[in-house]
């Protein structure tokens, strides 16, 4: 077990880190998110056809390598459809051997996938509809998984998108019919509990940078700023607070990479890794907008300063590939489940 | 990053379990949550298991032979800990002389006190640590017990408390006030006393448990040899710091095992309680299993960072969060009883009392080494960066 990073993952970080710094500006991502005329999000699809379709083939690389991308996207909040063309689309692709996987891995064509029927649940289904689809505005293909392992890949022009605002609009979701007699590839069930551990584990890396945004921000304002005479971070009651919210988000970032190198190594546990982590994430990431918000008070509250975009999305992406709760549940009937 | 270690480190491990396989006492071989029992005195098989641990490199293994070790690298030190630990074997039952008193020794010892080492990390001379007093608790610095030089003597009077195994102990490493003209921290000495000197008295302090374990020690002009003082005059709060650095990276794994088997072991009791389907049950479970098993990728991953050479702030989060957790987790084990959660007679209850013991001991771990309040104020201080109250 060696948390050490290797010098390639070392480089990504940081080149990860120094594109977003210099490319994704809070500007940029205030104005994806306020942009939401009929036309769709300008803002988001320039800065990923400029920025990330480079980026694409990462969802052929080490989990691990996946994570860090995925933790310094999150911090940002970089608008676009990277997460879930990156981490669900390109290997779902590779893992029936569609023909287009090359297009997508060298950033030519983008795509999302199609999986909770109307109830909103991540598990396959025969629903005539499909549910919570990301960022199908903003990609070429759609895959839709249906049960029996069943994957059909379809156009975007040839399906009836209907936006479902959410509390985050920098991560639109929509619903859809599916079209009838699609032509379809069936996928392993092994195969495809690879693909969603691999999604779920890169959506609970986003967390952790959204987390990481948070705690940075609540801190720095806590120490700075002076209320009856003093910092307020100097206060016992709030700096217990934000100890306990520390150890959640730390304990949870070392859950995410220990899951992701459970899935690099196809260890046994690997089931057991992604739940501990989406379900850890999620508590770490939504309770540092619950705490920061209250740390930082009524500016906190305010839809100048850009801690609400990071409260929307860790509200709606513990929701995203199944809550803490639905995981916690998973658990349970793995511990349980006889030897 | 990657989940496995090598071959080198494996072959470590291996030579390890068949130790552990042939000469773990019957005792303990089944693992136990706790030490200390009704009597303070210390059991034959501990000693010899100590001694045993010791003479085969075994003890500290990050020492060189000569001090029970086997020069071993910080990651192999991490296996040693792990193995132990997961199998629920403590190496002493008197950890304060391999952990705190030889490693002193060691590092602020003149040679003679250096040649003192080995006798206290095999466990042939049993040591107690002076520190706490009725009124030095959280704040040790402020301890009072003095010692007055006189002529080739310190004459030393006061009181410590809470001092583990004083009853059986041959030696104390104890903390005295030798300058009350300076800032508390500054006026602070560390003196080897003998147990059995004149004017020293030893009141053993029963647990909350009902074990003894720890005593009351009254110092009253009690005349101790100047060459004693260990360390320079004035710089024994340095010395507080001191103990065991080799181990500091992996100490996290002790308490994170504890709980996985704890753990482990509600799983076995819902199951005989018929809980198995219980959805409350079930998820309280689950967090529990989330919670150690992300502490544990935490404490690998401060491992990570320490092997280095770097500081592991990961670290500071652990002994807080293992301490909290494992209190849950025991009271959760009499929760799941039912109505039976508060009976101790091991004839009715689940593995003999096992869980209302360990939850009462449990009680220990958010106040010794360090309350858990201590704690938060130094992450929020030391780790978060923010301003002292």
């Amino acid at each position: 077990m060696d948390f050490t990073l290797n010098e390639d993952q070392v480089l990504l970080r940081e080149t990860a880190r120094a594109m977003f710094g210099n490319e994704c500006p809070p500007e940029l991502v205030r104005d994806a998110f306020y942009d939401v005329t009929s036309s769709g999000p300008e803002a988001a699809s320039s800065f990923f056809d400029r920025h990330l379709r480079d980026w694409a083939a990462l969802g052929d690389a080490a989990v691990v390598d996946l994570c860090l991308f995925m933790e310094e996207a999150g911090r940002v909040l970089a608008p676009g459809p990277a997460w879930v063309n990156t981490s669900l689309f390109l290997p779902l692709l590779r893992a029936i051997e569609h023909p287009s996987a090359d297009l997508v891995a060298a950033g030519e064509v983008t795509g999302t996938v199609a999986v909770c029927g109307s109830d909103g649940y991540w598990v396959l289904n025969n629903d005539p509809m499909r549910s919570f689809v990301p960022h199908a505005n903003e990609v070429d293909v759609v895959a839709i998984l249906s049960a029996g392992n069943q994957v059909s890949c379809v156009a975007v022009a040839e399906l009836d998108l209907q936006e479902v605002a959410t509390l985050d609009r920098s991560r639109p979701v929509f619903q859809f019919a599916v079209p009838a007699g699609l032509d379809s590839t069936e996928i392993g069930a092994e195969q495809l509990a690879v693909v969603l551990n691999r999604g779920t584990v890169a959506l609970a890396a986003e967390l952790i940078g959204v987390g990481r945004w948070l705690m940075d921000t609540t801190l720095e304002y806590v120490r700075e700023r002076v209320q009856f005479d003093r910092p307020v971070g100097s206060f016992q009651g709030l700096q217990w607070k934000l100890v306990d919210a520390a150890l959640l988000l730390e304990r949870a970032d070392a859950a995410v990479y220990y899951a992701a190198m459970c899935l690099d190594a196809g260890a046994p546990e690997q089931d057991r890794a992604v739940h501990v982590a989406k379900a850890a994430a999620g508590i770490a990431a939504r309770r540092w907008a619950r705490d920061g918000l209250q740390s930082l008070g009524g500016i906190g509250f305010t839809w100048e300063h850009d801690l609400h975009l990071r409260l929307r999305r860790a509200q709606a992406s513990e929701q995203l590939l199944g809550s803490a709760s639905w995981h916690h549940d998973r658990l349970a009937e793995l511990i349980f489940a006889p030897d | 990053m990657k989940l496995t270690w090598g071959a080198e480190e494996e072959a470590f491990r291996d030579e390890l379990l068949a130790f552990l396989d042939a000469e773990v006492p019957e005792e303990i071989k089944g693992g136990r949550d706790w030490i200390g029992d009704e009597s303070p005195e210390i059991p034959k098989w501990a000693s010899e298991f100590q001694a045993k641990l010791f003479d085969h490199g075994w003890m500290v293994p990050s020492y060189p032979p000569e001090l029970g070790g086997r020069n071993a690298t910080p990651l192999q030190t991490l296996i040693f800990l792990e193995e132990l630990a997961s199998r629920g074997v403590s190496r002493s039952v008197h950890f304060g002389g391999y952990a705190i008193v030889g490693p002193s020794l060691l590092e602020f010892g003149n040679e003679q006190q250096k040649g003192m080492a080995p006798s206290a990390i095999r466990g042939d001379t049993v040591w107690c640590v002076g520190m706490s007093e009725p009124d030095a608790g959280s704040d040790l610095a402020s301890l009072q017990t003095r010692a007055v030089p006189d002529g080739d003597s310190f004459i030393v009077t006061g009181q410590k408390v809470w001092t583990s195994y004083a009853m059986v102990a041959e030696k104390c490493f104890c903390y005295v006030r030798t300058d009350t003209s300076v800032a508390k921290h500054k006026g602070i000495s560390v003196l080897i006393i003998d147990m059995d000197s004149p004017g020293l008295e030893v009141r053993p302090l029963r647990h909350l448990t009902g074990a003894i374990e720890f005593a009351e020690v009254f110092l009253n002009e009690v005349v101790v040899p100047k060459e004693n003082l260990v360390g320079e005059l004035n710089s024994g709060w340095r010395i507080t710091m001191g103990s065991l650095a080799h181990e500091r990276g992996a100490l996290w794994v002790e308490s994170v095992s504890s709980a996985q088997r704890a753990l482990e072991g509600l799983v076995e009791i819902a199951r005989r309680q018929g809980l198995e389907q219980d959805g409350v049950v079930r998820r309280k479970l689950a967090e529990l299993y989330e919670e150690v098993h992300s502490l544990r990728a935490l404490g690998y991953k401060g491992f990570a960072s320490f092997a280095q050479g770097s500081s592991a702030p990961e670290h500071s989060f652990m002994k807080l969060a293992t301490s909290e957790l494992r209190q849950r987790i025991y009271a959760f084990g009499m929760e799941l009883q039912g109505p039976y959660a508060a009976v101790v007679d091991p004839e009715f209850v689940e593995e003999g009392g096992r869980w209302q013991q360990s939850w009462q001991i449990s009680l220990a771990g958010t106040i010794g080494g360090g309350t858990s309040e201590i704690q938060r104020n130094v992450v929020a201080t030391r780790v978060l960066g923010l301003p002292r109250g």
